[in-house]
């Protein structure tokens, strides 16, 4: 198997990145009607398959898990998820030739093995359902021409799928087609009705490619997503620790502050998180968030440029191969820093705090989102795609580090994010150095408009905000946030 | 004379910035053990949270404890809401999930929160075992909260307070969702903690109230004013005679279907333990139902399973308006057809929407709103609006609303669409007693139309006059099915086993 995007010519390899269709709610009238009646088979019972499965069958359709032999026999968690809710359960062998679509909900590192397993017992004019492309597009995975694939991605954990699901909403998903495999010309109504059927479409669906979810998804975990986050975590914990601040306060204020901080980001976008700074403190913050990008734009212009080539695929891969030598040594190391192991101290940090104190925090997320966004338009992903892969995500992570730290992160996205983050960590970690011998506590740790009068300079102060509020993530963001105003908060703190 | 254990002068409260008290003046004396009453929204909640330290508020509050007393030294609330949070600390939640079994791991056990709560007290374990089996709670010790009913969260509450029994304990509408005999145990147990040194402020509008009782106040019109006995003001119910909106009393096109629903020998259960056996019910088009039973008996599985919202009833034989149950209706297409209240429906909702997009969502079953109703819809959220009193509160947030009027607006969301099913678990939770009677006259008036109802209450003084048939529950099983002829003489004499 070889990459397929790198089998592309360039004017293909740009037409599939390209691909990014915010689509009208009137594109789902026709409901699940095309999916009625038909056999859905989901592979894989983790957080993902088992409630997707619950929402499709809420919806009205006929849903059953497939396991691996050994999954039933041993009573694995899988099984008994599935089970437990009165699905039918069974073999590959059982349930797959009798499919009509197979979905393939296992985690990416699998994704070869089951897929060769599943698709010679797929019967003719089966749909191979996906939601994450890296089989298709790094792996370069060939699918029997009979076969429809396509992807539909919900941008959320499976347990926020249900929780909107059941409450009348949705969450915001990613859909697509594989142009190689769409032999009958029904993949995207299928996709559609599979959205309709999991609540999606209530939420704003943008119409994508394999290629382009790809390339985004794996450049925004890797930067914004779970890279940054982590370095900017750990940094600021050692710091205020460095700098005498109580360390139980340290690490409270690191685990919740980034998901308080966020939160204001979902509504409001960058501007909107910049706005909950006082004045002096929203000229300090977007000041070294500029430095903080002029830094770090290379690295992320390495990833982005790794990740288009292939190398970074292949060097993950590489890892697999090796047994995960890279990836396990580095979440030990993750598990060992001075902030996973400090516990949050019992000390109460009212909502306004973690932005008087955290400073930088605020400075670290506006840096990272526009630059993750701005690298990847450069690259060739459109905006729309960029904003979730960037902006969208970002409180979401922010929620599993509230959760349990970065070990929690860690383990909640997927190995391939995981990795990404640890690439990035590493090599951002002594690009900051120089940076962070400049940072004192009024930045992290101490209310940063303690002993100051409050005063700024008009005409500096609406040259920021116009700089902030014109920047192309806002003006994407506000038209995409329309459609999913009305998300649940997720909170901790 | 001793010193008064409570001071209060001058005090100014406000709610979500509007003012509940000004210049309030309130002494309560040892031995004292008062019962406050008033409408909804006339502060009573206020004014215990300002007593227990915990809102916004200016003046004067002392709280005298006595140095002598083996007691603690604390003032304990027992807020009329519950929160609780799952092992990451997260309380994002929906009303559904307590049905899910993978949903059960991920918050701490009835057991680890007491093991918890007595440690950071310093109590001893043992003491809780006896207020346990007094609320009928003993065997929901290894129960996870999530999985606990509303009516059981309550319980937890007060197991916590009982067991702690602080010298002064404020109780907030300590008998919503309770059941009879609990209520009796309650004031047991109240009466009990009385004698050991607790003084009590219980907030409440019922008449059964434990014997020690010995002030009797009302607050009215941002007034604290002391009465008698038997002066508490809710004996003068006046009824508002405001007519019924027309929308709400067409008739409905009458169904292909005799039986709205029909269950045979359905079971649920989690692992070992069976919430539902071999339940066998059948409800025909129009008939008006009470379904009883204490505490845990099974009625909210069962209604669970009525609308749409327990995975279980997949594995199940029943049949709901006419169709199979799984076989390729949505559960949007069954709720449709529901209109449904319960606590959990109301403790799960979502607190950040208008009291005006509360009610529309219940066109679309939804918790919040997504999307535009259009003229007709919003003309009928209006008109019920005006019909429930809610004009002044249409763009309040649900969640700057006191409990009551947050339940007033979710009972206008339960019948905006005029649906052929009404179920109403415990709907006059947390109002006051005219407005119980108000609301059910409503039912009444809905149900003439043909109207399919299913009403659970534990008090029949407090059900609706259209009621014919009724269903007891007793430990997941049907205890009887009768109509309301041989009515309630048994409800009464509940045992736990």
């Amino acid at each position: 198997m070889s990459n397929y995007f790198n089998t592309l010519p360039l004017r293909e390899q740009l037409n599939q990145l390209g691909v990014c269709d915010f689509m009208d709610s009137a594109e789902f009238l026709d409901g699940v009607n095309v999916l009625k009646g038909k056999k859905l088979v989901i592979v894989g019972c983790g957080a993902q398959g088992l409630n997707q499965g619950l929402n499709l069958r809420d919806s009205g359709l006929d849903v059953s898990y497939a396991l691996r032999k050994e999954a039933i026999e041993g009573k694995r968690d899988s099984w008994k998820n599935a089970t437990e809710n009165n699905f039918t359960v069974g073999t590959y062998e059982e349930l797959i030739p009798n499919a009509d679509v197979v979905i393939n909900l296992t985690p990416d590192k699998q994704h070869t093995s089951v897929v060769n397993a599943v698709m010679p017992l797929m019967k003719k004019g089966a749909t191979l359902l996906y939601s994450h492309g890296f089989n298709i597009v790094e792996e370069g995975m060939q699918i029997r021409k009979d076969i429809t694939v396509i992807m539909v991605a919900p941008k959320c954990p499976g347990s926020e799928v249900r929780a909107e699901y059941v409450r009348g909403f949705g969450v915001p998903t990613l859909i697509a087609v594989h142009p190689e495999n769409d032999p009958d010309g029904k993949g995207l109504a299928q996709a559609k009705a599979y959205c309709v059927g999991t609540g999606g479409h209530r939420a704003g669906v943008l119409k994508s490619s394999f290629v382009a979810e790809v390339k985004s998804d794996l450049m925004g975990e890797q930067t914004i997503l779970c890279g940054l986050l982590q370095t900017g975590s750990i940094l600021s914990f050692d710091k205020m620790v460095e700098k005498g601040i109580d360390a139980g306060y340290a690490s409270k204020l690191v685990q919740y502050g980034v998901e308080v901080i966020t939160e204001a980001l979902k509504h409001g976008g960058v501007s909107g998180m910049m706005d909950r700074l006082s004045n002096p403190a929203k000229v300090k913050a977007f000041e070294i968030s500029e430095e903080l990008k002029d830094i770090m734009r290379p690295l992320f212009q390495k990833h982005q440029d790794d990740i288009m080539s292939g190398e970074f695929s292949s060097t993950m891969m590489a890892d697999w191969a090796n047994g995960d030598k890279n990836l396990l040594a580095w979440r030990a190391e993750t598990g060992e820093t001075a902030f996973e192991k400090t516990p949050a101290g019992d000390v109460k940090i009212a909502e306004q705090e973690y932005f008087d104190n955290y400073t930088l925090m605020v400075a670290f997320v506006r840096a990272g989102v526009e630059l993750a966004f701005e690298t990847m338009v450069q690259a060739g992903i459109k905006p729309e795609s960029a904003y979730y892969e960037s902006l969208h995500e970002t409180p979401l992570i922010a929620n599993t580090i509230a959760r349990k730290k970065l070990f929690e992160m860690n383990r909640v996205i997927s190995d391939t994010a995981e990795y990404g983050c640890y690439l990035f960590d590493q090599a951002c970690k002594p690009l900051l150095a120089d940076f962070m011998t400049k940072v004192d506590t009024d930045l992290v740790g101490k209310n940063f408009n303690e002993g100051k009068d409050g005063g700024v300079d008009n005409r500096t102060l609406i040259a920021i905000n116009e700089v902030l509020r014109s920047h192309q993530v806002e003006v994407v963001g506000a038209e995409l946030r329309k459609a999913m105003t009305a998300m649940k908060t997720i909170k901790t703190a | 004379m001793s010193k008064p254990v409570v001071h209060i002068a001058n005090l100014s409260l406000k709610y979500q910035h509007k003012p509940v008290f000004q210049g309030l003046n309130w002494t309560i004396n040892r031995y004292e053990h008062w019962l406050i009453c008033g409408t909804s929204g006339s502060g009573k909640t206020s004014l215990a949270k300002a007593i227990a330290g915990l809102p916004h508020s200016y003046g004067n509050i002392e709280i005298a404890f006595n140095p002598d007393s083996d007691l603690p030294a604390t003032v304990h609330y027992v807020a009329n809401w519950f929160q609780f949070k799952d092992l990451e600390g997260q309380s994002n939640f929906y009303y559904q999930q307590r049905y899910n079994k993978q949903s059960a791991e991920t918050t701490a056990t009835v057991k680890a929160e007491l093991e918890s709560f007595g440690k950071k007290h310093a109590l001893q374990l043992n003491e809780v075992e006896s207020i346990l089996a007094a609320l009928g709670f003993s065997e929901l010790k290894d129960s996870t909260l999530i999985q606990l009913s509303s009516g059981e969260h309550k319980k937890l509450q007060l197991v916590k307070a009982l067991w702690l029994k602080p010298q002064l304990l404020i109780l907030d509408l300590p008998y919503n969702g309770l059941d009879t005999l609990s209520r009796k145990n309650l004031n047991t147990l109240l009466e009990e903690v009385s004698n050991a040194g607790t003084q009590l402020i219980l907030i409440s509008n019922e008449t059964e109230l434990p014997s020690c009782i010995n002030r009797n106040a009302e607050i009215k019109e941002g007034k604290l004013v002391e009465v008698s006995a038997d002066e508490r003001s809710w004996n003068e119910i006046e009824v508002s005679d405001k007519a019924v909106p027309t929308f709400l009393t067409e008739a409905a096109p009458t169904p292909s279907y005799s039986e709205i629903i029909r269950m045979i020998d359905v079971n649920i259960s989690y692992g070992e333990k069976h919430v539902l056996k071999n339940i066998n019910w059948e409800v025909k088009t129009g008939e008006k139902w009470v379904l009883q039973g204490h505490n845990g008996s099974g009625k909210s599985t069962l209604l669970s399973l009525i609308c749409g919202d327990h995975p279980q009833a997949y594995a199940n034989n029943f049949h709901l308006f006419g169709n199979k149950r799984g076989s390729g209706e949505s559960i949007w297409e069954i709720k449709e057809r529901i209109g449904l209240i319960s606590p959990e429906l109301h403790w799960y909702f979502d607190p950040s929407a208008t009291v005006w997009q509360s009610i529309v969502s219940g066109f679309y079953d939804s918790s919040g709103l997504f999307c535009d109703p259009g003229y007709s819809k919003k003309a009928q959220t209006d008109e019920l609006i005006s019909y429930f009193g809610l004009d002044e509160y249409k763009n309040t947030l649900m969640n700057e609303l006191p409990l009551g009027k947050q339940r007033l607006a979710l009972l206008a969301r339960t019948i905006v669409k005029n649906p052929e099913l009404l179920i109403l678990d415990e709907p006059c939770q947390g109002l006051d007693q005219q407005q119980t009677k108000h609301f059910n006259r409503l039912v009444d008036e809905l149900c003439k139309n043909g109207t399919t109802l299913i009403y659970v209450g534990h008090f029949e003084s407090q059900l609706p006059n259209c009621i014919e048939h009724r269903i007891l529950l007793e430990n997941g099983a049907v205890k009887s099915v009768g109509t309301t002829i041989e009515r309630f003489e048994s409800v009464e004499n509940f045992e736990y086993n």
